[in-house]
């Protein structure tokens, strides 16, 4: 394949032509690459799938990442490499759908509508002021969240923060975005921040206070 | 809640700041601030958001991770073939 430079790149891609047809498809190569690297970083999302699917499901994102490449081709700025920018959409692409293998088969609704918001955790350290010092700490989150956090703030943090379900999969299932959850999310550790400090207690105190118990 | 998501929420809201980066900010900076590392150019002190917004979103860690990484190899001229991704699939 040709080397280009960034240069180069959108000058190709731009103009139509035999050098156009030779750019897209070196960079249809480069992003399937993309694609199956992080097909295969991500395999452990994907275990129920055999090689041939998985192959497959490559090709579909290295095309879906060169539509979005050749779309917001006028969005690149030159800040980096031009095929670190274009790559950038073949990870993203792949990581979304290996995300997605995964979650799909999975109810969201038990997770979002659970009870385990609130922290139940009791102190457990041997030593009795630290274990008060939990304790308080701990009424203080369960405080913090019943009368700080709104029920999808709360939902959200038990998805995604206890659960660990990846934020664009809560995102699909309710049929938002990424971004919104993000703030959601945002908003809701900025309440719970100022609640403790409210209540005097420092987070990273609390941390300290746990960790070295365990 | 168990003690370990105690704690992940605690660092979360520990390294929680007024001004953050949304998703779609990190994704756009995000090539810039790969090819920076990669290159040993200090890309905290370029872009100092990135960092913290990656504490906060898995989501967008993991792609960092594996960009970072595949660059990184190409960087080194040790990029693996399509023939041989597809062989350890």
């Amino acid at each position: 394949m040709k080397r280009r430079s960034n240069a180069e790149w959108i000058t190709a891609l731009q103009e139509g032509g035999g050098d156009q047809a030779a750019a897209l498809a070196d960079l249809r190569t480069y992003l399937l690459r993309a694609a199956l690297f992080t097909l295969q970083r991500a395999r452990h999302q994907t275990s129920h799938l055999g090689p041939g699917v998985l192959g497959q499901l490559a090709e579909d994102c290295a095309q879906e990442a060169m539509t979005a490449v050749v779309q917001r081709l006028a969005e690149f700025r030159g800040e980096s490499h031009f095929t670190t920018w274009a790559y950038t959409f073949a990870v993203n692409t792949a990581l979304v759908a290996a995300r997605r293998e995964r979650w799909a088969r999975i109810p969201l609704d038990h997770v979002l509508d659970g009870s385990e918001s609130r922290p139940s955790t009791a102190g457990d350290d041997a030593d009795p002021q630290r274990r008060a010092l939990q304790a308080e700490a701990v009424a203080a989150i369960r405080e913090g969240i019943e009368r700080h956090l709104t029920e999808k703030q709360q939902q959200a943090l038990r998805a995604v923060v206890f659960e660990q379900v990846p934020l664009d999969e809560v995102a699909r299932h309710w049929g938002s975005n990424r971004n919104a959850l993000y703030k959601l999310l945002h908003d809701a550790r900025r309440k719970l921040k100022s609640h403790l400090l409210a209540r005097g207690l420092d987070v990273k105190e609390i941390l300290d206070l746990f960790a070295v118990a365990g | 809640m168990k003690r370990n998501q105690l704690e992940r929420l605690l660092r979360l809201v520990a390294q929680t700041e007024d001004e953050e980066l949304s998703c779609s900010a990190c994704f756009e900076l995000l090539p810039q601030y790969v090819d920076l590392e990669v290159a040993g150019d200090a890309p905290d002190a370029r872009l100092p958001l990135f960092r913290q917004h990656l504490e906060q979103c898995p989501v967008c860690r993991d792609e960092y991770a594996i960009l970072c990484e595949f660059v990184r190899l190409e960087a080194e001229g040790r990029s693996p073939s399509i023939d041989d991704l597809r062989r350890t699939l």
